[in-house]
């Protein structure tokens, strides 16, 4: 019986998915150490990479309706560590963000990456329930509830871009939980107005900044803008993005744009940059199309699910990482103001890295009980 | 879908995530092929150009020599403090004032000067801050690499001229080329830049385009705060052109010691082979210090220095060689002879005129200094007659004088090779003066213009050239300071610079210049010139036996008789070559407000033959003047400047 138990789950594991990972895992690594040469994020991320596909396995081969079942118990243990993190002395500050806890050996931690999966999962579980009418407010406002308190924490560190990635994670669930489908375009319009008004409301009420004004400039046409300070970073990226051309930049990895320290924090925030300016055109769709089979065989996932939760779990986990790739990499393309977020399977750390690999784990978890029900 | 789904269209909401998800993608592919396919040659062009600068390696100037190859003029290896522009950007330049200016010791008014100056301009690569750092200042920019990236620095070289501003006027000076000078075409062609050390004054000046090298440069890549991380490239500068100089050092030296010594320490010396117009010496006196503009003119106490050389009221910077008139008093009687006899006012046969003591024009007497009777040609210049040429000059009549003029060149520039060369003043442009103004020329003004006292205002230079022509039988050479300037390079290759001698700046003008004068009579000036030194003339306090002087005294009126005393006393002149029938060197000097020309011009003319002789025969010249031991320049050897290594100031 285990036997037989064990073929069929090697059969049904989401190879592909896996692999794909692992692909741009492996990818990744070799932009970091490109960009970080003399450092042993690369070495690092490796390890991590061992760690999350442990990670991975485990959730695979756990059935994930157990780990749901327990879902508010993970959520709390979120809440923690998001606590933990704040308290100086065990929260390591950078840049001015309390962010990160140290791991002796590995490195830093950062729980807003890995609360993510957390709080996806307490959505699933929530929403979950069988359904047979659309959703109500009462409803909704739990939904906003279970987000809010982790990004509460969160913008205490204060992170805002990472608040900024929590935010699709509801907007899925919500939409795949029979939010009125009329809310749903009613909210895409109301945002699509409101947004440039507010935004000139707040440039002539002062209360948006003008730094904050500068960022946006700087989106809007980076060449103008001020090339040595707001507009620094985005305008760096740009070049080293640009100078891969269609297949890659022909400067010697000496004379690159992230080992002369022209671009910022090229292992972690603007590795896609590196790799753009490695790889070149050719390279960079390769790796977007790879991100596009990897979320759309999780959606395929989420298609098969035996139950609502599985589905929402994965469905969750999706929302989030398409924005997060579509808000990291708009940025180091000068589409996006400066957020720092990163690049879920290419930017060195640790949690991230195990985050998304224990999403991917409960995609192939709900896979794999597919027909058992 | 495997669980019970009705309230909801789930299946097409999971397809809407799936076509957001692509969309979303696909934006960003979009923007992709923009910033890479589209317009990535033109980004990958800005990444270069942000990492790779090009620091210049200032080639070494050309060494300037002597004619026995003793180095006058070289450069030493100095250290620099040089601000680069690239990383200066987004920097207010006004903010660096303060503490470069306590950190480096510098003025600040200058530095803010000449941040204001760079700022009106287009674009620069680097300007140099401060020269001749300390080892104090280079540690001081070390121990701020962070703080200020954009220093650095650098080893270049800096002239260095001889002390006591031996040949000053002759040499020149360089110095940074100046805001006015890069907003002309001819100097922005050459692609000087900001910075940049050119010759401003003398052969520096003159010889600029050959003396200079041709920087190099080194490609360095640089990180985001501008520090070099790596060398591409190295293109060695190369050194420019040596100059030898036609200078005779020894001649040259005892020609300042002659100035300095004399009565009022101002005044001029030249001597020139007059068979091909190579200047031996020049001095000019009161001189000057170079190096105050190679080395110090950046300092506050070099500006001071410079203020007080301006108001200077003896005008050291003046060459007066050439940048001075005076009246040639009776040193004008030479050519005066010369057109006299040629255009038959008088003859070799009848040369005589009446002395008289003087003339007396209408109601007006002009004296003489004496009364010679009625001397021949000869004597009227042994005798330096007055008289005589009051009345030659009324013979000549106005034309003749023109004429005269025309054919000794005095009305034009020598050409000789060092800039801002003065044109003396003649009869002729008084007299187109008078013709301009409808003014009659009277026979008053033909005896005035006969004496050179009135109409005529000359360069020494012009004069000089003048005399020794006529001792040439009426061949008059261009003046000039170049012997050779020698080639640098290999030959065949692109920078080879070949070797060059002497060339007229103006070709158009004929080298020599030929008066054709009859033998006889070019004889017989030459003998009255003779007599001046060797049978008893105004001269004769100068003979030297077996080398024979011909010469000419001129005592020049400053001011009317009977006020010429004290500062206003007349100049002294003394025109000469020698030997007389064989020319080898002529010599003029000039001591200004001395006196008469036999007391002061004549004896330092003569201490110069002395050297000459001294140095030409092996021997004491006879009847020597005693001299004053004047000990030589005790720089011998020149180290050429070695490798230029470039400091970064990390």
């Amino acid at each position: 019986m285990s036997a037989l138990l064990e073929k069929k789950s090697l059969r049904d594991f989401d190879w592909l998915l896996a692999f794909l990972a692992i692909g741009i895992v492996g990818f990744g690594t070799v932009q970091i150490r490109y960009a970080q040469p003399q450092e042993a994020y690369w070495v690092k991320q490796l390890i991590g990479l061992g760690i999350a596909l442990i990670a991975m396995i485990l959730v695979a081969v756990t059935d994930y309706r157990r780990l749901l079942a327990i879902a508010p118990a993970f959520y709390i243990f979120g809440l923690i560590l998001l606590g933990i993190v704040l308290i100086p002395g065990i929260g390591l500050k950078i840049n001015g963000q309390r962010a990160w806890i140290k791991v002796p050996g590995i490195g830093q931690f950062q729980p807003s990456e890995f609360v993510k999966v957390t709080t996806a999962m307490m959505l699933a579980w929530y929403f979950g329930k069988h359904r047979t009418q659309a959703l109500k407010v009462p409803e909704m406002a739990v939904g906003g509830l279970i987000l809010a308190l982790p990004c509460i924490l969160i913008l205490l560190e204060p992170d805002v871009g990472s608040v900024l990635t929590y935010l699709p994670i509801l907007f899925v669930v919500l939409f795949l939980s029979a939010l009125r489908l009329r809310l749903v375009i009613g909210g895409i319009i109301l945002a699509l107005v409101l947004l440039p008004v507010a935004y000139w409301v707040g440039v002539q009420t002062n209360f948006v900044k003008p730094y904050q004004q500068e960022r946006i400039n700087v989106i809007l046409d980076p060449e103008k803008a001020d090339r040595r300070g707001f507009g620094y970073n985005t305008w760096q990226s740009i070049l080293t993005v640009g100078e891969g051309g269609l297949l890659g930049a022909k400067t010697t990895s000496e004379h690159s744009q992230s080992s002369l320290k022209f671009l910022p924090e090229p292992h972690t925030d603007f590795i896609f940059a590196v790799a753009a300016g490695n790889a070149g055109f050719i390279g960079c769709i390769l790796v977007l199309i790879a991100y596009a089979i990897l979320l759309s065989r999780m959606i395929t996932g989420a298609r098969r699910a035996p139950d609502r939760p599985g589905m929402l779990v994965i469905m969750a986990i999706v929302g989030g990482l398409m924005f997060q790739i579509f808000i990291n990499i708009g940025m180091e393309l000068g589409l996006l103001p400066v957020i720092g977020v990163p690049l879920p399977l290419m930017s060195a750390g640790l949690a991230s890295l195990i985050a998304t690999f224990i999403a991917i784990g409960f995609a192939i978890s709900v896979q794999l009980r597919r027909f058992v029900n | 879908m495997k669980f019970v789904d009705t309230s909801q269209n789930l299946r097409g909401r999971l397809m809407v995530v799936q076509i957001v998800a692509v969309l979303l993608l696909s934006v960003l592919g979009v923007r992709l092929y923009l910033l890479q396919v589209v317009r990535g040659s033109h980004y990958a062009e800005i990444a270069q150009n942000q990492r790779i600068r090009l620091l210049p390696i200032t080639a070494p100037r050309g060494i300037i020599f002597d004619r026995d190859g003793h180095p006058l003029v070289d450069s030493r290896p100095i250290y620099n403090v040089i601000l680069s522009r690239e990383d200066v950007k987004g920097k207010e330049l006004s903010s660096l004032v303060q503490p470069l200016s306590e950190g480096l010791g510098l003025d600040a008014d200058i530095l803010r000067d000449r941040f204001e100056e760079i700022k009106s301009l287009p674009a620069f690569e680097s300007i140099p801050v401060k020269q001749d750092a300390t080892p104090g200042d280079i540690a001081w920019i070390e121990a701020r690499e962070l703080e200020f990236p954009e220093l650095r620095v650098e080893q270049q070289p800096q002239r260095r001229y001889p002390p006591n501003g031996l040949l000053a006027h002759v040499l020149g000076y360089v110095g940074e080329i100046g805001p006015e000078q890069l907003k002309h075409p001819e100097y922005r062609d050459k692609g000087l830049k900001p910075g940049d050390v050119m010759g401003q004054s003398g052969l520096e000046q003159s010889y600029d385009d050959f003396l200079r090298g041709r920087d190099g440069y080194r490609k360095v890549v640089v990180d985001s705060r501008g520090r070099i991380q790596d060398e591409i490239e190295i293109v060695l500068p190369q050194p420019g052109q040596d100059l030898i100089t036609t200078i005779d050092l020894d001649l040259q030296l005892v020609a300042e010691e002659q100035l300095r010594n004399s009565a009022t320490k101002r005044g001029v010396i030249v001597a020139m082979d007059p068979n091909n117009g190579e200047i031996l010496a020049l001095a000019s006196a009161p001189t000057f210090d170079p190096n105050l503009f190679s080395q110090r003119i950046g300092t506050k106490e070099g500006r001071a220095e410079y203020v007080a050389l301006l108001n200077d009221p003896d005008k050291a910077l003046i060459n007066r060689a050439i940048q001075s008139r005076y009246p040639p008093g009776s040193t004008w009687k030479i050519p005066m002879a010369i057109a006299g006899l040629q255009q038959g006012a008088i003859t070799l046969e009848h040369s005589n005129l009446l002395c008289g003591g003087g003339i007396t024009i209408g109601n007006k007497f002009t004296r003489c200094m004496g009364n010679h009777g009625t001397p021949d040609v000869r004597m009227a210049i042994t005798k330096s007659c007055d008289g005589y040429f009051y009345r030659l000059g009324l013979k000549m009549g106005v034309e003749g004088i023109v004429a005269m003029v025309d054919q000794f060149d005095l009305n034009k520039r020598t050409g000789i090779d060092v800039p801002n060369e003065v044109n003396s003043r003649t009869p002729t442009e008084f007299k187109a003066i008078f013709d301009r103004r409808s003014q009659h020329w009277k026979e008053i003004d033909t005896v005035f213009a006969s004496f050179g006292q009135v109409y005529e205002e000359m360069t020494p230079l012009s004069m000089l050239r003048t005399v020794a022509g006529v001792g040439l039988r009426g061949k008059l050479y261009v003046p000039h300071f170049l012997k050779e300037l020698k080639p640098v390079g290999e030959a065949g290759t692109p920078d080879y610079r070949q070797a060059r001698g002497f060339q007229p700046l103006d070709s158009s003008r004929p080298n020599p210049k030929i008066v054709s004068i009859p033998e006889k009579i070019n004889q017989a000036v030459v003998e009255g010139m003779w007599s001046v030194v060797n049978n008893g003339g105004t001269g004769a306090g100068i003979r030297m036996a077996g080398f024979d002087i011909a010469g000419k005294t001129g005592t020049a009126q400053v001011v009317g008789l009977g006020k010429d005393v004290g500062k206003n006393k007349d100049h002294s002149w003394f025109v000469s070559y020698a030997p007389a029938y064989k020319p080898e060197i002529s010599l003029i000097a000039l001591i200004e407000n001395s006196g008469f020309g036999n007391q002061h011009a004549a004896p330092a003319v003569r201490r110069v033959y002395d050297a000459y002789y001294r140095k030409t025969r092996n021997e004491e010249p006879p009847g020597a003047l005693p001299v004053a031991k004047t000990a030589k320049p005790t720089r011998k050897t020149t180290e050429k400047p070695q490798d230029i290594q470039t400091v970064e100031g990390q």
